[in-house]
């Protein structure tokens, strides 16, 4: 269980590298859509670093900091290894953006709770990676 | 469980920091810096001596005139090469300052946070300590006032916060134009040890920042030394006011010492629950009690018996499920006291509690320490059906203690809150603006909450206190802090 905001900073940098290696690993199996899938997956560790710069700077002993009395439980967050063909794959990473997005969301609760620039910060990810999905949904079309 | 690595490897042989030079102590009494979690020996640091304090007295001394015509402009660049260096070394500077207090790592990266908003303030000297004028005060003749720097000031820094607060006082000070001398807590030196580390790297001229550790000779000689031209203090009220103040005073030098508390945090029953438990908790528990700002006494407010009895229900749930364990371990919530005798006094406080017929709801005798040493750890402890007579209810426990007392209204809350003799902090939680307003208006404290569970004013602020918790004029930090270091000058001048 996330109880600390130190897990779940933690936690977010985990996610979005998994998001990321797996994007990279499709991207490796296909050079066509290899640009693409590198710069989604570069975008994932510019998401973990902001997250990670906004703790870093609004993280105080002032206020409250680290008491989170609604944890978030890090098995409902499991990102998919994006296996079998292309079709199959593409679905994969959507799922995984919604993943993504819904743990976002969460944190973006909890995080009130914690650092007001860090609930801001997780909003702003879910509009991104909304984004993304559309982006990975369209690497079939092109 | 994830484990932080621990950036402290070995064991560490403190120096003192004198005149740009790292230097053994004139004293040869040594004590061991045992990590309290799992009490391994981290360092061994000198007990100090009058020599010591004589000897960075001198360098700062002569560093002074020189420092002192550094323009402001250039002093904050100092300051600036300081912060970046601190950025850098965020992460080290966190770690070691739980390894060496016990803090969770969430709770030593705000600390660390809070410091470096010092460093940042400081940066911002060249308009902090303009002066102001006035022209033609009489025909012809104008009148300015200039702030300037007084010589070498010194402080005498608490365990609690081995890092934060000797950057309170610090930065402002060389930043004015004196000259420093830090004396870091005998407990928790090796934070200091590592900051002065970053401030030889940032390239201060020699003598301008200094460090002696050690524990009672050196602070009789920073009290009597008359180079020592003024001295902050942060610790306990009974050393703060009857050495600290008393003596420093009486050797003519300016004083500031912040001092115990007894903070009372009362809950109205309009308070919005979730966020008012969450910000009790931290307050209470939070660096394991172990803050001048921490939450001691619960008022609870109101003649609704089902209110009290749901709030303290949630309390009592969520302090009993608050993990215990090493901070170093991410999902740890709360560490372990900073020292075995520290731990002592907290159990002799609930031994009182329960002896004065106090009722001992949640026990923190019991508790998991999460397969680490059980030396200096206890669980969160509740004691309700507390009565303001009670030992518990009146002096300073410095634990994660919480005494819970009742109110009839909020007249009878502020009541309560001002027959303290400490005025350090006070919080209200309250969802009407005009409870807030009459309790910040009407508590005889110096920092207020409100819907705030621990009032910690930023570096831009003075950290303020009254009564028992500061004797002094003038505080630490914000535009206190920068007239603390600073002698107004005034000049009247005429042409003819």
């Amino acid at each position: 269980m996330l109880k600390t905001t130190s897990q779940l900073i933690s936690f977010h940098g985990k996610l979005e590298d998994s998001l990321s290696t797996q994007l990279k690993s499709l991207a490796d199996r296909h050079p066509d859509l290899s640009e693409k899938l590198y710069e989604l997956a570069e975008e994932n560790t510019r998401h973990k670093e902001m997250v990670q710069r906004v703790y870093r700077e609004g993280v105080t002993d002032a206020f409250e900091v680290g008491f989170l009395t609604n944890p978030l439980n890090e098995d409902e967050y499991i990102i998919n290894l994006l296996e079998g063909n292309i079709e199959k794959a593409v679905k994969k990473a959507i799922e995984n953006e919604d993943t993504a997005i819904r743990f976002c969301r969460d944190a973006a609760e909890r995080g009130s709770q914690l650092i007001p620039n860090l609930s801001q910060t997780f909003k702003s990810l879910i509009k991104r990676k909304e984004r993304r999905k559309i982006v990975i949904e369209n690497l079939l079309r092109n | 469980m994830v484990v932080l690595e621990e950036p402290i490897k070995g064991i560490i042989d403190v120096k003192n920091y004198v005149d740009g030079e790292w230097v053994d102590s004139y004293s040869d009494e040594y004590r061991e810096i045992v990590n309290p979690a799992n009490m391994k020996t981290l360092a061994k640091v000198p007990m100090g001596s009058v020599e010591d304090v004589r000897a960075a007295a001198d360098a700062a001394s002569e560093a002074f005139p020189g420092w002192r015509r550094t323009t402001p402009l250039t002093r904050s660049r100092y300051f600036f090469r300081l912060k970046q260096l601190l950025e850098e070394n965020f992460e080290t500077l966190s770690r070691i300052c739980t390894m060496e207090h016990g803090k969770t790592i969430d709770e030593s990266r705000g600390e660390v946070r809070r410091g470096i908003e010092n460093v940042e303030v400081a940066s911002g000297i060249p308009s902090l300590m303009m002066g102001y004028n006035a022209e033609d005060i009489s025909q012809g003749i104008d009148e300015i006032l200039i702030k300037q720097p007084l010589g070498v000031f010194s402080c005498i820094a608490p365990f609690n916060f081995p890092f934060m607060v000797p950057l309170w006082f610090m930065p402002t000070a060389v930043a004015t134009g004196n000259t420093y001398i830090v004396k870091p807590s005998p407990w928790t030196p090796i934070s200091m040890a590592k900051f002065m580390e970053l401030v030889d790297e940032a390239g201060f001229p020699p003598g301008v920042i200094n460090m002696v550790h050690g524990d009672v000779k050196p602070v009789q000689e920073i009290l009597e030394n008359q180079t020592i031209k003024g001295v902050s203090f942060v610790g306990s009220t009974k050393i703060g006011r009857d050495v600290i103040y008393r003596e420093a005073a009486s050797h003519g030098k300016r004083v500031q010492a912040q001092c115990g508390a007894k903070n009372f945090l009362v809950v109205m029953p309009d308070a919005d629950m979730p966020s008012t438990v969450s910000s009790l908790l931290s307050s209470f528990f939070g660096n394991t009690g172990q803050r001048c700002l921490a939450g001691s006494n619960l008022v609870i407010v109101g003649e609704d018996e089902t209110f009290a009895k749901k709030t303290m229900n949630l309390i009592r749930k969520a302090a009993s499920e608050i993990k215990i364990g090493y901070g170093l371990e991410e999902g740890v919530q709360m560490g372990p006291l900073q020292a075995l005798h520290r731990k002592d006094r907290v159990l002799s406080y609930i031994d009182k509690g329960v002896l004065e017929g106090a009722n001992l709801t949640l026990d923190g005798r019991e508790f998991d320490s999460g397969g680490y040493p059980e030396d200096c750890f206890m669980g969160p402890s509740i004691f309700e059906n507390v009565e303001p007579d009670m030992t518990i209810a009146k002096e300073e426990i410095f634990g994660p203690v919480m005494s819970v007392l009742k109110a009839r209204n909020l007249d009878e809350a502020i009541e309560l809150v001002n027959s303290s003799s400490y005025g350090n902090a006070a919080s209200v939680f309250t969802s009407n603006g005009k409870t807030g307003r009459r309790f910040q208006y009407e508590v005889e404290c110096g920092n207020i909450g409100v819907n705030i569970g621990t009032a910690a004013p930023m570096a831009f602020f003075p950290f303020s206190g009254m009564k028992d918790s500061f004797f002094g004029d003038l505080h630490g930090q914000g535009r206190d802090a920068v007239d603390f270091f600073t002698e107004n000058k005034v000049v009247i001048q005429r042409w003819p």
